[in-house]
């Protein structure tokens, strides 16, 4: 055996092939996705590929769960229970989209294969990027995930507003891309080393050091949307396919995030008050924003900025020592897991309610459905209550857990205008409620909203209520599990 | 025995049965919603019986560990722990009694999607009975705030013209003091690691005055809100303006209850020290309250506006004896809050019954009443007299303690509540004239049909504990005179403390538990 060979031997050793194993499932089920679109004989096999592709990466994600790896690669990536525990909910995120893009398309239907692939690819990047230890490992990540999700935004050719947001989300992306590039060139110069092992313990405080740590997490904060880098977000999620923009707000969101905590410690810990600042004017805009739309798809959209300003506050309280630590990555993972299944849930009902009537999702258009659609009705109004914090939801957990932590760090006034904030939150999300209860039907909408969801989005629905119920009721279910 | 489980979530257990039913069986959804309250008012009644009035903690206790919270080496341990003592008693059997009332009579104003109604009655006795059970902080806030779900669609779907307006201003308002409330929450949780409402009551007295000042705000915004008290009363006409008049039965009966509860057994009983503190400050608030309520009812054309606004008169006297912190503030305080509830609740339900029969609830449109619906005109006579405390009937028993207690406390301010009960009969009776009495001036009060079989039968039994506990207090006082007297003994060492300290330069006593320490 040549000395070649024998490195790449050791360096894939049995732990790091394990360890790559939710990576190996996603890869080879995306290409026979793709495959089954090509060849005739499969494809009425896809939906069973891209179910089967899933469950494979669940069952190595639990594998890892159940025995965790540690660092491999050269200390380039890791698997332990806090990736796979990401990656479980990155999986969650891609299959409640896809169940709900199922039979969301109409002209485009001819290209579901490529759709699914596609859908199928966004996971492998997020599971790189929660499991990076290295800022390249995390930029192919970011790349692998980013890449797709252009296409998929853009995926309703003969929508203007799809593809005018497919086009801004990706200039944007490549600016973010290139600014993380930029940044981590310069960590590079400073300190010899993009590697988090090596640079953990490097306390460079030289100008080079500080702009490369500056650029890469203006890169990440695009991608999980805080300000001042949220502006793309609203029309970018009101013009992608629906199922789309439920993958963007809940995989996208929680993969970076699950990043900014490993890559926290790049910040200096003196700066951990501007982090809140930011939070707090993020949620202030989220919030805000949020208030004066029509259009239920962009509220969300805000909403979604206003929920990333909430756990920039666990960002923050990760830099008060290691104390907090724990606290923070148990709090983000809580409180992403439950908002992945909520504004899944939220997201996927509107792209129920939308398919085959009007492409509206206007307050206008939800008012009387309670009468027409009693149960799609229900569901959406314990979505908004979860998104709120109402009690007996995962939304209330988390949001606690989230402000636990930020009052145990000392940001206590930020806790107490976070949570005057969320009152704020509470009245659009009501509003959603008060079209579909409390109004009759509107003139203007000539019933679109008539037919029952599809089985698939019933059956997503019904996994995203069971969730938040779940979470918000027997917390101890998930809280037993968190690393 | 009665297991608090099973009364605590029968009502949900009926909300599902309701939710089988098919849409168009209005009369069977009716039937499983009075079935599961009435069994719940059962059970009310013999936890009251098997109550032992002699302990002064928590009796029937449950507890089951819920979820633990990760917190360094020893986790934070959330259970789910209910249990009775003598001021929750009073309030769980008031609920459980006036529920199945509010169910009945609903046949005659509720006809528009039943099945939903009865569903949110069902999960709101739930939530309501959960917040008076609740012996853990954090199932305690779990209940507070689901509690604020049903209403809001009760007002907002069944309710009058305004009541998107007004159901989201009554939620926007309750949860932003709901809020504020959760961050004291975390910060005792932190403080202490546990949740358990007798364990943090026992170490919170520790506290620094100063942290406990904090503490203290941060529950009373909530409370106060919810009670309301006199800055923050502005949703609570226009929730009770709109609100259907289960809604408003429900609202003024109970859920406002949930507020003076909450200052009882949070604000006072958790930071004595904080209480004598603020004591003043809440008095005057009350005083201010009984006087600036009555003054606006005695405004007011709409019946049922008006009896809102008499509400915050009432609940300022349960403000003012509760802050006196005597003995007899304090009783007088827990007997107001459930006097309110039966002589409130019975006039919001005569005015549903002549707004049923009338469609208006405006004082001009009505007069001579009492010819053409003698009973309504007895029912009503008796309602206003018991919110007027009259000798005799309930409403005396309570604030005749409140003003004495007060009177201990601060005179001036007991004066002004005294004025207040003036105030009160003069509204209270002007508008009973404007109602019953005169000559009949429109056609329509000549042929207005009196109170049915069922309208008087759910009467009856607010008019029985009417008299009851104004003729007879002594077994409605005497099961919350130990749990009142222990409240009593620790604003008297708290007070006894600051007086001690306030004499020798005040110097900066670091308490076991300390917040500055845990930095």
């Amino acid at each position: 055996m040549n000395p070649q060979a024998q490195a790449i031997s050791t360096l894939f050793d049995d732990n790091a092939l394990r360890a790559m194993g939710p990576l190996f499932a996603l890869t080879a089920g995306a290409l026979l996705v793709l495959l089954a679109g090509i060849i005739p004989a499969l494809r009425a096999a896809r939906h069973l590929f891209v179910a089967a592709t899933l469950i494979a990466t669940l069952i190595t994600q639990i594998g890892i769960l159940r025995a965790p790896i540690g660092a491999v690669l050269e200390n380039t990536y890791v698997a332990d229970r806090t990736s796979a525990l990401w990656g479980i909910l990155f999986v969650a995120a891609t299959l409640l989209a896809w169940l709900f893009s199922v039979h969301y398309y109409r002209e485009d239907r001819p290209f579901q294969g490529e759709h699914d692939f596609l859908m199928l690819v966004t996971p492998l990047g997020m599971t790189l990027m929660a499991g990076a230890q290295d800022l390249m490992v995390f930029f192919i990540g970011l790349e692998v995930l980013s890449i797709p999700l252009y296409a998929l935004a853009a995926f309703r050719r003969n929508n203007a507003r799809s593809i005018e947001a497919g086009l801004k989300y990706f200039l944007l992306g490549a600016f973010a891309a290139a600014f993380f590039l930029y940044g981590a060139g310069l960590i590079y110069m400073a300190t010899g080393s993009v590697t988090f092992a090596d640079l953990s313990g490097t306390q460079s405080s030289s100008p080079v050091f500080v702009a490369g740590v500056a650029l890469v997490m203006a890169s990440v904060f695009f991608k999980v949307s805080v300000f001042p880098f949220h502006l793309w977000v609203p029309d970018v999620y009101e013009g992608s396919p629906t199922p789309v923009t439920a993958l963007m707000a809940t995989g996208t969101k929680a993969a970076a995030f699950a990043f900014l905590l490993n890559a926290a410690f790049l910040i200096p810990v003196s700066q951990a008050a501007l982090i809140v600042a930011i939070a707090v004017i993020t949620m202030a805009i989220g919030n805000l924003g949020a208030l004066v739309q029509k259009d239920v798809k962009r509220m969300l959209a805000y909403s979604g900025i206003a929920h990333a300003g909430t756990i920039l506050l666990v960002v923050a309280a990760y830099l008060r020592g290691a104390l907090m630590r724990e606290a923070a990555v148990d709090a983000a993972l809580f409180y992403l897991g439950a908002y992945v299944f909520t504004a899944a849930g939220a997201f996927g009902l509107l792209a129920a309610l939308e398919r085959d009537g009007e492409d509206t999702t206007t307050f206008e258009s939800l008012k009387g459905l309670a009468s027409r659609r009693p149960l799609v009705a229900a569901a959406m109004s314990l979505f908004m209550l979860s998104l709120g914090g109402i009690p007996a939801t995962g939304g209330f957990l988390g949001k606690w857990f989230v402000f636990s932590v930020s009052y145990r760090s000392g940001f206590v006034v930020a806790t107490i205008i976070g949570a005057l904030l969320s009152v704020v939150g509470m009245g659009y999300y009501l509003r959603v409620i008060v079209a579909m209860y409390m109004q009759p039907e509107g003139k203007a909408t000539s019933s679109p909203h008539g037919q029952a969801p599809a089985l698939p989005m019933a059956f997503a629905t019904a996994i995203c209520v069971a969730f938040v119920i779940a979470m918000g009721v027997l917390p101890n279910l998930f809280l037993d599990h968190l690393p | 025995m009665i297991n608090l489980t099973w009364l605590t979530f029968l009502p949900l257990v009926g909300a599902a049965a309701v939710l089988m039913t098919p849409k168009a069986a209005v009369q069977a959804q009716r039937m499983i919603a009075l079935a599961a309250t009435l069994a719940v008012a059962v059970m009310g009644v013999m936890l009251y019986r098997d109550f032992n009035a002699a302990i002064v903690g928590a009796q029937q206790v449950i507890s089951v560990p819920w979820f633990e919270i990760r917190n360094g080496q020893d986790p934070l341990a959330i259970n789910y722990k209910l249990g009775v003592d003598g001021i929750s008693l009073l309030m769980v059997a008031l609920t459980s009694l006036l529920m199945p009332i509010v169910i009945l009579s609903t046949w005659g104003h509720i006809e528009k999607r039943v099945k939903e109604f009865m569903v949110w009655m069902l999960v709101m006795e739930t939530g309501m009975l959960g917040v008076f059970l609740s012996l853990d902080l954090v199932l305690f806030y779990f209940f507070w705030e689901i509690s604020l779900v049903p209403l809001y669609f009760m007002v907002g779907i069944w309710g009058g013209e305004r009541r998107i307006y007004a159901t989201i201003k009554f939620f926007l308002y309750t949860l932003a003091g709901s809020l504020v409330m959760l961050v004291a929450v975390i910060a005792m949780l932190y403080q202490f690691n546990t949740s358990d409402i007798g364990a943090l009551t026992e170490m919170a007295a520790f506290l620094s005055p100063k942290t406990q000042s904090w503490l203290f705000a941060g529950f009373a915004i909530a409370f106060a809100i919810k009670v309301p008290v006199i800055p923050f009363h502005t949703w609570l006409a226009d929730a009770h303006t709109e609100a259907p008049t289960a809604g408003s039965v429900v609202l003024a009966g109970v859920l406002l209850k949930m507020g003076t509860y909450g200052l009882l057994r949070f604000c006072i009983a958790m930071f004595p020290a904080a209480a004598v503190q603020w004591a003043p400050l809440f008095m005057v608030l009350g005083a201010v309250g009984i006087v600036y309520g009555a003054l606006i009812s005695m405004a007011q054309n709409d019946l049922k506006r008006l009896v809102a606004c008499s509400s915050v008169s009432h609940l300022g006297y349960v403000i003012l004896g509760m802050f006196a912190l005597t003995s007899a503030g304090l009783q007088g305080g827990v007997l107001q809050m459930v006097s309110h509830g039966m002589s409130t609740g019975m006039l919001f339900l005569l005015v549903g019954m002549i707004y049923e029969r009338r469609h208006t609830r405006a004082l001009d449109e009505f007069g001579g009443l009492a010819q053409s619906m003698p009973l309504f005109a007895l029912f009503l006579v008796i309602a206003v007299l018991s919110s007027a405390a009259l000798p005799g009937l309930n409403g005396f028993i309570g604030e005749y303690l409140i003003l004495s207690g007060a009177f201990l406390a601060n005179q001036w301010l007991a004066v002004v509540g005294v004025l207040g009960v003036i105030f009160g009969s003069i509204y209270l009776l002007m508008a009973t004239r404007k109602v019953l009495f005169g000559p009949i001036t429109k056609r329509a009060n000549r042929e207005i049909a009196d109170l049915n079989l069922r309208e008087v039968a759910l009467l009856l039994p607010i008019v029985v504990f009417i008299f009851w506990i104004g003729i007879s207090p002594t077994p409605f006082l005497a099961q919350s005179q130990p749990a009142i007297d222990s409240i009593v003994r620790r604003c008297d060492e708290a007070r006894a403390l600051k007086f001690a300290s306030l004499a020798p330069e005040p110097s900066e006593s670091s308490a076991p538990g300390d917040k500055s320490s845990n930095r």
